[in-house]
């Protein structure tokens, strides 16, 4: 019982959180520090995968985003020299046009959850540790598996990592791209 | 008063909190000027949607992990894309001194 209210305690905090750094990330007129925050949005993300029993996602959530990704961000940042640049305030009209866009989506999409009736969702079991279904589904090449996404991705990965390296490389001549 | 701490968070609650962060995001795309920005809204966007994969497949399929390992592929898509978007933008810093979206206009016209 008591763990109950604490995990139903957590997502509202953990939700409350979230949605906090968000409009931070988006709103923040310093890029680094939208990068901080973007890192603590992807935590809370991390926490509710955890709430809803996916703990391997977790921990890929925290090493690949926040461990990887979120430093690649700062990376670019620093890469491309925007460090100290201060972004101007968005124009009035983008910011109506973003404020009717999300705002717009967001009252659509409440709508229509609100409405629904959602008759395939079941009364949810805790599932034992999912970890080894994980694996043994992403590397089955039975009707159930996810082989070949699985070297789709690790193609992608190649690619992009090719097209990095020739894309942001040193170029010998002057006149550059 | 203290309800709706008691009764665990369905699947509305779960589809509320991503909504709002992907509009967050939405947001974010719209407005940001600085390339590097916009590249953040974008994993606000993918880590919401792998969000929903994971409490549809609690709340659908209990049991399955499916939509778990629909949001891993999507954090490895997400990865893939940051180093695309960095060594474009690594290079654009370079030839144009800038990654303001809105003075990107060499294709105008």
């Amino acid at each position: 019982m008591l763990s109950s209210v604490v995990t139903n305690l957590l997502f509202y905090v953990f939700a409350i959180l979230a949605v906090l750094f968000a409009l931070a990330v988006v709103c923040s007129r310093r890029i680094l520090r939208a990068a901080v925050y973007l890192m603590a949005v992807l935590g809370m993300s991390a926490g509710f995968y955890l709430l809803l029993g996916a703990e391997f996602l977790a921990g890929v959530q925290i090493l690949v985003y926040v461990g990887g990704i979120v430093v690649l961000l700062v990376f670019a940042i620093m890469l491309t020299a925007s460090t100290d640049m201060i972004e101007e305030k968005p124009s009035l009209f983008r910011k109506a046009a973003g404020l009717f866009a999300a705002g717009g989506f967001l009252a659509a999409s409440i709508a229509v959850f609100y409405l629904s009736q959602f008759p395939a969702v079941r009364q949810s079991v805790t599932a034992p540790s999912a970890t080894r279904e994980i694996g043994l589904h992403i590397l089955s090449y039975g009707p159930e598996g996810y082989v070949l996404p699985f070297e789709m991705i690790s193609l992608l990965l190649l690619g992009v990592a090719i097209g990095g390296i020739v894309l942001a490389r040193k170029r010998a001549r002057k006149e550059g791209v | 008063m203290l309800e709706f701490i008691e009764t665990p968070p369905g699947v509305f609650h779960w589809l509320v909190v991503s909504t709002i962060l992907f509009s967050i995001g939405i947001y974010g795309v719209l407005t940001r000027r600085n390339a590097v920005g916009i590249l953040m809204a974008v994993e606000l966007l993918l880590n919401s949607g792998a969000l929903n994969f994971v409490v549809f497949t609690k709340y659908v399929a209990p049991g399955a992990v499916d939509g778990q390992i629909m949001a891993i592929f999507i954090i490895a898509v997400a990865a893939a894309e940051v180093v695309a978007g960095m060594a474009i933008f690594v290079t654009l810093a370079k030839s144009r001194k800038t990654v303001d979206v809105t003075r990107m206009d060499m294709m105008k016209n």
